[in-house]
């Protein structure tokens, strides 16, 4: 193995490294007034290894070509994609936080350096094709997200997220360590192929119960039922930039993550992870329907909301073709459009003196005081509840069409009614923003990076983003293709 | 060693097992003796620096004080605190005392003298000494005394401290002599300054790896001026505050041995352990063991020397010096030796 | 049979620490006992041959760790009677997870008979060359085959290091403490003293 070739793969995660050092070093003379310039020099960062990434997409690659570091990691089309969704949530996040932490007087220039070295893990992530790079990868992401989540250190609320956060995080890696041990152990080799050559014959019950335990530590993270309690606590107490982040980045590279383990090293035994996939997914679709409905805080709902999209993406999943695949990354990617909308909506609610409103009572009569803000909610929770022309609706076309095709009829169907529950919830948003007395209290709020985003948000889920969908649906073919070797 | 007692008709395992013991104590009962008359050097070398005369009441100039102190706590009561935990109480000084002998195993004095040739070697150093920290926690702890306890947390806090830096101190000597055996760290200095100086000081980029291994080699062994675990004017004794007798002489032998062997590292990382200063033939007529105990014995005068100038530091100066100062620094040679290296090519090429 | 009598001393001694490790009423004892069974690990290590990994036992955990360890929990005033009703409260989710890791425990052995762990690539073309210490062969693989994963990992501990200080670390308002060394250093009899020859009754001038 050639090492300039294998350093060449690992363009992008070579610029995020370099630049999350410089950043540092920037961040530590520079102080609280380098804020800003961390934050845009970030971005630019997370640019430039975005536009390294596309060659890859667009040449489709994948193989032993794409392979580095004598196989442990992978810069195939399906890395590539993750990497671009991943690389853009991580953008918009940056771009909102300066507004919300600065009115606390909490900006630090750390905290885009902490999410450029968590997307730095989250990109590793996403391309691990062994399991030493996988929790490598994911322990990056982790321990930055743990602090990410109680930044604000002062906020009870924020210390709460990240200390539980930190402990169920912790225990979930220690599931997830058994997990690859056994499958280590009974596989003896760590790296994805080799897994799959292993077990070409049959699963041992060893390595079947270290994709059980691998699974369940893979479920913690992208917070599929029952692995889920964590969520709504650490979303509501987090600072709202950092849930933004939570919601969309992270998420999108546990699932590519999830779909790696599943597709490529136990590809071979699909039967005896589908049974699992399939609980997780209408577990996730249904718990994310009924829990949200009581509840009255709106990042809380979102969480619940984000638990029953998880189960929507994992049904993509369960398929286990190149289709499902690529219904998955393209649910995925409407998913992250979604979130990161609706949390920088709800973001930009603020009462004249510049707290963030956060319950269904400060929103009452929203569309006679923030009409802008409530018709891009409106929009937004349309889409998540999958109502037609809207893209929401399409993703989840995508996905049950794609079960329906692998032979998971009941599935589809329980998923299908199970969306009715979520409606709900999501169509109570518009009620009360639309049909309630205006209660006033949200005022002022919003800067310019918040106004952008939301506003392409809304367009990309809007009737003109359905243009879209045809390269979107291109791209994710290509990606989802780069799962399956030899087809 | 083994070898001989095969000789005399024992089969191998038995020989190897008498060969080891006879080692230990060979190495024991010079090192407790060479201990007694340290502390006597370290007085006489006070009363010399303030200009007074020392212990010179027992025997022909004081030659007998340590073995009057040694009789006078040998004979007291060990007095065990009523509250203090019993147990832990007791064990803290065998432990300081075993520890500070066990790292003597892998001491080369002279070219094969030694009793364990272990390959890392210099690594067991490292670990042994970070038990030693142990003694004093355990006795700070166990004393269940306000005191002891203060004591206990600055040393565990200061010994911590201090090893990170020598830890790296440590990687820049092994990365130049290519090995963690002892013996060759020693022979990799053979000629190592133009051909004839013997000793990696004489290396503009290990020189000043040797100044800070040497102050934290003070702080290691919490002597003057970083002895604030028994920093008398506030501590009153520190974690010895409640110990008498026997176990107050194990704290004093093994706090002895421990200086006594960071001074043979001294020697054997910079100084060229048992060769002679300059790489000429002549000095090589001079046992080997001879010119290790010279070096050994000039390091403890630095010691004493130092303990008879310098004043005592704040604790928040203490912690300083040891993360904002001594750890930067050793990293930023840790990085610039091993480029060095690297560009010159001292490892080869890579494969 | 050294090695024999060896390795059943420190079997022996691992497991009965391990044992007092959670029997001992005293935490401070739990702590030490854990310390024990750490170091008697080192010992079983240095016998298998593994003695880089064993050095670096008791460096990391015994001389680093463990002290922090001990150090937290002399520090704190852990109550064991409050303990002990906890004890009781999650007994049956203790017993889940001891279980859980039984069947961990049957099925490692089980897997002894899944053959031998190959240390090179998948295929094992790229074994390390065993006929060097373990030293050397640890440092070879760490800095050419696995040299992403290692370079990450440190990634990792620089990530905890900026989060630990993130979060803990307060721009203190006073200067209390504050000592600039230099300034100290440079000052000279000249500057920092006077002299002045008063007469009598006059007093000084500050």
């Amino acid at each position: 193995m050639d090492y300039a070739t294998s350093f060449g793969l690992i363009i992008p995660e070579l610029v995020l490294t370099g630049s999350g050092l410089v950043l540092l070093m920037i961040a530590a003379f520079g102080g609280e007034k380098a804020s800003r310039l961390v934050s845009i020099l970030a971005a630019v960062a997370l640019g430039a290894a975005g536009s390294l990434t596309i060659p890859a997409l667009a040449n489709g690659a994948g193989g032993d070509a794409s392979m580095a570091f004598y196989g442990q990691i992978s810069a195939d089309a399906f890395s590539a994609f993750a990497k671009l969704l991943v690389y853009a949530a991580a953008i918009g996040c940056l771009m909102i936080a300066p507004g919300f932490f600065g009115q606390r007087r909490a900006m630090k220039p750390e905290y885009p350096v902490l999410v450029l070295f968590a997307t730095l893990g989250m990109s590793i992530m996403v391309s691990a094709t062994d399991l030493m790079t996988l929790y490598i990868g994911l322990e990056l992401n982790s321990l930055a997200a743990y602090v990410l989540a109680s930044f604000l250190r002062n906020d009870s609320r924020s210390a709460e997220a990240g200390l539980k956060y930190f402990v169920l995080g912790a225990l979930a890696s220690g599931i997830l360590l058994y997990g690859m041990s056994l499958t280590y152990g009974f596989t003896g080799t760590t790296s994805f192929a080799g897994i799959r050559a292993a077990q070409e014959a049959g699963l041992s019950t060893g390595a079947l119960f270290g994709l059980i335990f691998v699974l369940a530590g893979l479920a913690f993270k992208i917070s599929a039922v029952p692995f889920h309690m964590w969520t709504p606590d650490v979303y509501q107490g987090a600072p709202t930039p950092v849930t933004t982040f939570f919601a969309t980045a992270p998420k999108v590279a546990a699932v590519a993550l999830t779909a790696r383990v599943a597709l490529d090293a136990f590809g071979s035994q699909a039967d005896a992870w589908r049974q699992i996939v399939i609980f997780a997914a209408l577990a996730s679709i249904i718990v994310g329907a009924l829990g949200a409905i009581g509840q009255n805080n709106l990042k809380r709902l979102l969480a619940y909301s984000s638990i029953n999209n998880v189960g929507f993406i994992l049904i993509g999943l369960a398929a286990a073709t190149v289709e499902g695949a690529s219904a998955m990354l393209f649910y995925l990617t409407t998913y992250v459009v979604m979130s990161l909308g609706s949390f920088v909506a709800v973001l930009m609610l603020r009462n004249g003196e510049g707290e963030n409103l956060e319950t269904f009572e400060d929103i009452a009569g929203l569309s006679s005081t923030r009409p802008g803000v409530a018709l891009c909610l409106l929009a937004l929770m349309f889409s998540l509840a999958g109502i037609p022309p809207l893209l929401g609706f399409w993703a989840k076309v995508e996905v049950f069409n794609a079960a329906i095709q692998a032979g998971l009829v009941p599935l589809a169907v329980i998923g299908i009614a199970a969306s009715v529950i979520g409606a709900f919830y999501y169509i109570k948003f518009v009620k009360v923003m639309y049909f309630e007395e205006p209660v006033g209290r949200a005022t002022k709020g919003g800067s310019a990076a918040h106004w952008a985003i939301l506003i392409i948000c809304t367009l990309l889920i809007s009737p003109l983003g359905f243009l879209l969908t045809r390269g979107l649906q291109a791209m994710t073919d290509t990606a989802a293709a780069g799962l399956f070797p030899g087809v | 060693m083994t070898e001989f007692f095969q000789s005399l008709g024992m089969n191998y395992e038995w020989a190897w097992f008498v060969a080891t013991i006879a080692g230990i104590l060979l190495i024991a009962f010079p090192l407790m003796l060479a201990v007694a008359y340290v502390i006597l050097i370290d007085r006489k070398v006070w009363a010399a620096i303030n200009l007074r005369k020392g212990p010179n009441v027992v025997g022909p100039f004081g030659l007998l004080q340590s073995f009057a102190d040694g009789l006078k706590v040998f004979l007291q009561e060990t007095i065990i605190p009523s509250a203090a935990n019993k147990g832990i109480f007791i064990i803290a000084p065998i432990i300081t005392f075993t520890v500070a002998l066990a790292a003597w195993a892998v001491v080369p004095f002279a070219d094969g003298v030694v009793l364990a040739d272990i390959n890392v070697g210099l690594l067991y150093i490292l670990a042994i000494s970070s038990l030693s920290v142990y003694g004093v926690v355990m006795a700070g702890w166990a004393s269940n005394s306000k005191y002891p306890f203060f004591s206990a947390m600055r040393a565990a806090a200061q010994m911590i401290s201090y090893e990170v830096s020598i830890g790296f101190i440590l990687v820049c000597v092994v990365l130049w002599a290519g090995s963690w055996n002892l013996t060759e760290i020693v022979e990799a200095q053979r000629g190592h300054g133009f051909g004839i100086v013997n000793g990696f000081y004489f290396n503009l980029l290990l020189f000043p790896m040797w100044v800070v291994f040497f102050i934290s080699s003070l702080a290691e062994t919490q002597r003057v001026p970083f002895d604030l675990t028994e920093a008398e004017s506030e501590l009153v004794a520190g974690y010895q505050t409640e110990y008498s007798s026997m176990a107050f002489a194990l704290y004093w032998l093994g706090e002895y041995a421990n200086i006594l062997l960071m001074c043979a590292l001294n020697t054997l990382l910079f100084f060229g352990g048992w060769l002679p200063p300059v790489d000429w033939a002549p000095l090589y007529w001079v046992p080997g063991i001879i010119w290790f105990l010279l070096k050994t014995l000039f390091f403890f005068f630095m010691f004493s020397w130092v303990m008879a100038t310098v004043p005592r530091y704040r604790y928040d100066q203490l912690m300083r010096l040891g993360w904002k100062i001594f750890l930067p620094m050793s990293l930023i040679f840790v990085f610039v030796i091993s480029g060095y290296l690297m560009a010159t090519g001292h490892f080869g090429n890579p494969a | 049979m050294i090695q024999a009598i060896a390795f059943y001393l420190f079997a022996t001694m691992v497991i009965a620490s391990g044992v007092l490790t959670i029997m001992s009423r005293n935490p401070v004892h739990s702590v030490l006992w854990l310390i024990l069974a750490f170091f008697n690990a080192a010992g079983l290590m240095v016998l298998l041959g593994a003695e880089f990994i064993a050095m670096l036992l008791v460096v990391v955990y015994v001389g680093a760790v463990a002290v922090l360890f001990l150090f937290v929990v002399m520090m704190l005033d852990v109550d064991m009677a409050e303990l002990r009703a906890g004890f009781i409260k999650n007994f049956p989710l203790g017993i889940a997870i001891a279980l859980v890791l039984l069947a961990e425990l049957v099925l490692g052995i089980g897997a002894l008979g899944a053959g031998p762990l190959e240390l090179g690539t998948a295929s094992g073309a790229n074994a390390p060359n065993l006929a060097n210490s373990n030293i050397e062969n640890i440092g070879a693989l760490l800095y050419s085959k696995y040299i992403f994963v290692f370079e990450a990992a440190g990634l990792i501990l620089l990530v905890a290091m900026i989060g630990a200080i993130v979060l803990t670390h307060r721009d203190l308002k006073t200067t209390r403490g504050h000592q600039n060394i230099t300034k100290q250093v440079r000052r000279n009899p000249k500057e920092a003293t006077q002299m002045k020859q008063p007469t009598v009754g006059e007093g000084v001038e500050l």
